[in-house]
């Protein structure tokens, strides 16, 4: 098998190299182009979506917009898919990408991490009527998670003796919990709200209180653009010592939203990889 | 660029084991069901031959994913509870989506062999009949032979189509191949060369269903009317 492997790495690593442009430094080139192109997700309320008039708004939006008014350049937007978004900004297409980027030491080996600018714990839901009160009741169950949505390693590793199925999207999920095709559903913390407020009438939903993880967001950069993530790193500390970006999360999450969340972390940088 | 973790290598290989089960569940199936549909059809009663027909219609027209949610979501809802219960407890994913996959491609098998059977003139039957076989040993050493010979080619591309189908098991969770491969791909951003890997794996796998049939055409083949 080893030998096998390092033949069928030979053959992945061409295509890699090919998708690393060369490119002098990014930071002088976004404000020569007076451009900042952004990518995100476009389908991930309400961090980047369409609003009723079909604008796109939302929490990385706004971030985005940010970081570009003090970097002192437009931005544009440019919308990606979950699998997408490492290839478009490693290949170059997009300068940075805000879209629900979850960091880990595994990921921040192959793209910059800016400082964390969004924290999301990651929790469990149940039926309401399930005698399941703590994360610990769920040894030896299913849960059902997102593929993509959040490292279905880490409860792997927090209850081992559980099985993980990984459904397309959050809906699909939602509806093998309320089939009981799983015990729980593993999301973010904002999904689950929505989910307990659109849950069937005659099968109630409940959030265990407890998080399981709690998953810090940055925005990606391409690895080697030092000057451009300085840049971004200094938009959001800024934003974060005006209150500008304490603005933004309660304009998203506050009181005044179905969300009503409390900020419960500040703009810092996340561990170095 | 970095490497995958053994680890990692080692969750692909379990993705394509499940894979290899996958496939080789469902295609057992299709041709099973293929094989009964294509009898039933030949009975030439009428109402058995609109269900059949309905049958292939109905699969050859639906989406392969809306199948395989149509078997994980809707289907085990009317089974009664404990039957439902002890399925979710023993794989519901694995076997419902080996169910729908198999199904979906059984109305494409059946197909192509009934038009490997509508290749082989009637004069062959009446000859059969004339040197003194019966129905059954005129299909048994006479008729079915030539057709499956003639559907081979078609039923080894249905094979592979098969073989790649199964990727769509990863929507009800799944972990096959493409389902690992994604899930090391969130886990790891490396985009390229996990996918790069995960190809490797599937060519591999349609390599050696090409090749097998690439031989089983070689042993059937005819050459100047004698069994090569």
């Amino acid at each position: 098998m080893m030998k096998n492997k390092w033949n069928i790495l030979a053959f992945a690593l061409p295509l890699a190299l090919a998708a690393v442009p060369a490119k002098a430094d990014l930071l002088d080139d976004v404000k020569s182009r007076g451009q900042l192109v952004c990518g995100t997700l476009g389908t991930s309320q309400p961090f980047s979506f369409q609003d009723d008039s079909r604008q796109l708004v939302g929490y990385d939006v706004d971030i985005c917009k940010l970081v570009a008014d003090k970097i002192g350049v437009k931005v544009e937007y440019k919308l990606l898919s979950v699998a997408a978004r490492i290839p478009e900004l490693n290949g170059g297409r997009v300068d940075i990408v805000a879209a629900n980027l979850g960091w880990s030491p595994d990921r921040a080996g192959q793209i910059d991490f800016s400082h964390k600018y969004y924290v999301t714990p990651q929790k469990l839901l149940v039926l309401d009527s399930s005698d399941i009160q703590t994360i610990e009741d769920l040894k030896g169950k299913r849960i059902g998670a997102t593929k993509g949505s959040s490292s279905e390693r880490e409860i792997k590793n927090r209850l081992p003796d559980s099985r993980v199925i990984g459904y397309a999207d959050s809906p699909a999920t939602f509806l093998s919990l309320q089939q009981r095709k799983v015990d729980a559903q593993f999301a973010s913390e904002l999904v689950l709200v929505r989910l307990v407020n659109e849950s069937p009438e005659g099968r109630p939903t409940r959030i265990l209180e407890k998080a399981v993880m709690e998953e810090p967001w940055g925005l990606g950069v391409r690895k080697g653009e030092g000057a451009f993530l300085a840049a971004v790193n200094e938009a959001l500390d800024e934003a974060e010592k005006s209150g500008e970006a304490e603005k933004l999360f309660n304009k998203w999450f506050g009181p005044d939203t179905a969300y009503k969340l409390k900020r419960s972390f500040v703009i810092e940088p996340l561990p170095a990889s | 660029m970095t490497f995958l973790s053994p680890d990692q290598i080692e969750q692909l290989l379990w993705g394509l084991r499940t894979t290899v089960f996958l496939f080789a569940a469902s295609w057992v199936l299709s041709f099973t069901v293929a094989l009964i549909l294509v009898t039933v059809r030949a009975a030439n009663i009428a109402p058995l031959r609109w269900a059949v027909d309905i049958f292939v219609a109905y699969h050859r027209n639906v989406p392969l994913l809306v199948h395989v949610l149509f078997w994980y979501f809707a289907v085990p809802e009317v089974l009664p509870e404990p039957i439902r219960f002890w399925l979710y407890d023993h794989g519901a994913e694995f076997s419902l989506a080996a169910i729908a996959l198999g199904l979906g491609s059984s109305a494409y098998v059946s197909e192509d062999i009934r038009s490997g059977l509508r290749a082989i003139p009637h004069t062959q039957f009446e000859a059969a009949t004339a040197l003194g076989c019966g129905y059954i040993q005129s299909m048994r050493y006479i008729i079915v032979p030539q057709a499956l010979r003639i559907s081979l080619p078609p039923l080894i591309g249905r094979a592979l189509l098969l073989f790649k189908n199964t990727s769509v098991a990863m929507a009800i969770g799944v972990a096959e191949l493409t389902y690992q491969t994604r899930e090391i791909e969130n886990e790891t951003f490396q985009t390229f060369t996990v996918f790069g890997i995960a190809t490797v794996l599937y060519l591999m796998g349609t390599f050696l269903i090409t090749a097998f049939g690439s031989w089983l055409n070689a042993r059937v083949s005819v050459s100047n009317g004698r069994r090569a």
